[in-house]
């Protein structure tokens, strides 16, 4: 299946979960929110939500400021 | 002792933390300036692009994380941004600011009173930045905001209490604690807003600009502390005329 990952499409292979795409992404859950097709997916849900064909995904961080 | 919400605060300065030249300057000015809260804003992920692990040093220095929804144009989008924030940082503290012209960087203040209504009911701690307008603050406070922010000039003009008058009226008014957000530009700014009766005032940009970050964040620390005092021990009355000081007698008469 394929998803929209900041804008980037990724190949995936079924059943892989929001935490899985981040380990196999490499990227640090530390401050970071995760939104499917524009839905804040919560931080407990992550090792259970299943990301499907076209999903857009669009990951955030917490970066300086006033 | 500050305190919103469900939690006290042993200082009034809170702290933006942009703007600095490096993360770590930025964290050696939060420790000047014994600080308790920091203000903390949220980006789309750049994947290729190495992340700073600004959150870890902060929490090591216990202060309370204030994430900001800086970028949102909409209650919408705010409301968005701030479910985002409570998700990266866990915390459902949050400060609303929405600030659709770039220019001057205005608060709306119809969005940000719809926002805060909302996110109220989600749960949320709603910490508005908003106009220094006394109606605008009183509506912010009925809909359970647990503070209000209303600015003293724009952000990062560093000029200054700019809405004193409606500052004051706002102070008198609340019941919930006023934070002078924004326009900030020196410790004595800082300080007249501390003696006005602010609860708190939140600077970020005359500390982040200056030549000095740390020392400059010192320097507001001290003001805040001074301001608050002088407000507490009540501030004597302006005269039109002067009151002498020394006795006035006619101890030189027989010169």
């Amino acid at each position: 299946m394929h998803i929209k990952f900041n804008d980037q499409l990724l190949q995936l292979t079924a059943n892989c979960t929001v935490a899985e795409l981040l380990i196999q992404q490499q990227i640090q859950p530390q401050g970071l929110a995760v939104a499917i097709n524009n839905t804040v997916i919560a931080k407990q849900q992550w090792p259970q939500h299943q990301l499907r064909d076209n999903d857009c995904v669009n990951l955030f961080h917490i970066v300086t400021g006033g | 002792m500050l305190r919103i919400a469900d939690k006290t605060f042993n200082s009034r300065l809170l702290l933006g933390s942009g703007k600095f030249a490096s993360p770590q300057l930025m964290q050696q000015a939060v420790a000047a300036s014994n600080c308790q809260l920091v203000t903390l804003a949220l980006k789309r992920l750049e994947l290729d692009k190495p992340q700073d692990d600004l959150l870890s040093p902060l929490k090591a220095m216990n202060v309370q994380l204030l994430p900001n929804t800086s970028g949102a144009k909409t209650a919408k989008e705010a409301v968005f941004a701030a479910e985002l924030a409570r998700e990266a940082l866990q915390t459902h503290w949050l400060k609303l600011e929405i600030h659709p012209d770039a220019r001057y960087l205005m608060p709306d203040p119809i969005e940000t009173l719809l926002a805060a209504e909302q996110l109220v009911k989600r749960g949320f701690v709603v910490l508005p930045y908003c106009s220094a307008d006394p109606v605008l603050c009183k509506r912010l406070e009925q809909v359970g905001c647990a503070a209000v922010m209303p600015l003293g000039a724009a952000i990062g003009s560093n000029q200054g209490l700019q809405t004193r008058a409606m500052l004051e009226i706002i102070i008198e008014q609340a019941t919930v604690p006023v934070i002078i957000d924004a326009g900030l530009g020196a410790p004595s700014h800082a300080a007249a807003a501390m003696e006005l009766g602010a609860a708190a005032v939140l600077v970020n940009t005359a500390i982040a600009s200056s030549d000095n970050p740390v020392a400059m964040a010192h320097a507001f620390a001290l003001a805040v502390e001074a301001g608050h005092s002088a407000f507490t021990a009540g501030l004597a009355h302006h005269n039109n005329q002067a009151i002498a000081s020394s006795p006035f007698t006619d101890f030189l008469a027989a010169l």
